[in-house]
């Protein structure tokens, strides 16, 4: 029984702290991905790490929670009609070449760069990504609810939407026909997104509302169906290579499972540009968060000269604006979820009081 | 459209599915490090970890829902309104013409 053993320089010894703290997490992080299709992996991530657990065994247990809550998440909102099977799958296709290619440039930097150059590039891409994506979400999140309830379709969606280049895809959940050659950048880009910072929901769900011209309420929903695929081949992927940790990934879904369906049943409550409005906050928070840690990355590199005192503070402060994207994400969803369960109350009150 | 909270609560089904829940979680965490380091070989042993997260999704998933259905957290809508999809328009086929 020996090879049974724990290896301990792989996996780490649980502690009622670790337990509470991934479970909080893993509930707070199903719920911001149940409302906006994606979400949590980018705290859990650096969550496992910071109680001691490796690099690879972190990414490879959050993707083995990632796939089955996707799952759970995608059957909740397909009985809400929101979920474009078609279209996700159809995602989920050209998303796996984008995570092959997104793998096969992080090792080229690797391997050039090492390490340090590699984390730059993470959160060089992270950074340029969230703050053009989110900061085009929360302009339209903003300036959209002002305009009443009623989501439009993009000007450059409807551009692409009236161009002929066969094949014609027909998307009847999502309501949209547009060409199959716009749904592969999009799907590529999620995959390369997904490669590099784990999060592919942050560009696959704009793109679909952007790009394509789908609602945010079924781009979010369908985001589910290309997490659930992608988690699960890069799950098999990983496992086969005995990298999951299946403890760790048994408590976080203990917590997200429960988050996932909170989340889904809040986007029946909300109007379609909270889903933005969340979506964007998280973004730019989290932008900040990856641009704080940039710094070290520079120092490792030998390209700026920082104490590392101040760098353990930095350090520290990324990982805390990580956790406040999430909160405050958590707090937005919630928030809005029992304003309008408050009014439904107060409406069913009143139509009784005028029955009585 | 107004939130109609349901009749009858399914105490029952949270209950049952909350003890298949806390019996799966017990049966692993009573063998923890060992189904950790069986899990850990790879190669077919890969079936281990995506099989558990499967049966886990389904059975706590069936909790979890149950237990929202219980504290009265339920959806709004049954369905979303789809938007109809614009097909194009066709158009008219020329019929060709001789002029003699």
């Amino acid at each position: 029984m020996d090879n049974l053993l724990l290896d301990a320089s792989k996996f780490i010894a649980l502690t009622p702290e670790a337990i509470t703290f991934l479970f909080i997490v893993g509930f707070i992080g199903g719920l911001v991905s149940g409302f906006i299709g994606s979400g949590g992996a980018f705290v859990l991530t650096p969550g496992m790490m910071s109680l001691g657990v490796t690099g690879t065994v972190a990414v490879a247990s959050n993707m083995c929670h990632k796939f089955p809550k996707a799952l759970v998440g995608a059957i909740k909102r397909f009985k809400y009609g929101q979920v474009d099977i078609k279209l996700g799958l159809i995602m989920a296709g050209s998303a796996g070449i984008g995570v092959q290619v997104g793998i096969w440039i992080q090792k080229m930097i690797l391997a050039n760069y090492g390490q340090a150059g590699s984390n730059l590039y993470v959160s060089l891409s992270f950074v340029a990504v969230l703050v053009i994506v989110g900061g085009y979400v929360m302009y339209d999140a903003l300036t959209g609810s002002k305009e009443g309830d009623a989501p439009k379709v993009g000007t450059l969606a409807q551009r692409l939407q009236k161009i002929e280049l066969a094949p014609m895809m027909t998307f009847k959940t999502a309501g949209m026909r547009i060409s199959f050659w716009f749904t592969v950048p999009v799907g590529f880009a999620t995959g390369m997104l997904a490669a590099t910072i784990a999060v592919g929901g942050f560009i696959g769900v704009p793109g679909m509302i952007y790009v394509l011209g789908a609602s945010s309420l079924v781009g979010s929903a369908t985001e589910l169906v290309v997490a659930f695929v992608m988690g699960l081949f890069g799950t098999i992927n990983w496992a086969m290579q005995g990298m999951v940790d299946i403890r760790l990934v048994l408590i976080i879904l203990a917590g997200s499972l429960l988050g996932v369906q909170l989340g889904a049943i809040g986007t029946t409550y909300v109007k379609e540009h909270m889903i933005k409005l969340v979506m964007g906050t998280i973004m730019l928070i989290v932008a900040v968060s990856r641009g704080i840690a940039v710094p070290k990355y520079l120092v490792d590199l030998n390209l700026m000269q920082v104490s590392p005192s101040t760098l353990a503070i930095m350090d520290k402060a990324s990982f805390a604006f990580m956790c406040v994207a999430l909160l405050v994400g958590s707090v937005i969803i919630l928030g809005s979820m029992f304003k309008a369960r408050r009014a439904d109350t107060r409406a069913v009150a009143r139509a009784a009081g005028g029955h009585a | 459209m107004a939130h109609a909270p349901s009749d009858k609560k399914p105490v029952a089904q949270t209950i049952a599915y909350g003890i298949a829940t806390t019996a799966i979680y017990a049966g692993v965490f009573s063998f923890a490090d060992t189904i950790t380091a069986l899990f850990a070989k790879g190669a077919l042993w890969a079936a281990g970890p995506i099989v558990t997260v499967f049966a886990v999704s389904w059975v706590h998933g069936q909790f979890a829902h149950n237990l929202w259905t219980c504290l009265g957290v339920t959806a709004r809508l049954p369905r979303a309104e789809v938007r109809p999809t614009v097909q194009p328009v066709a158009r008219p086929q020329v019929r060709a013409t001789l002029n003699a």
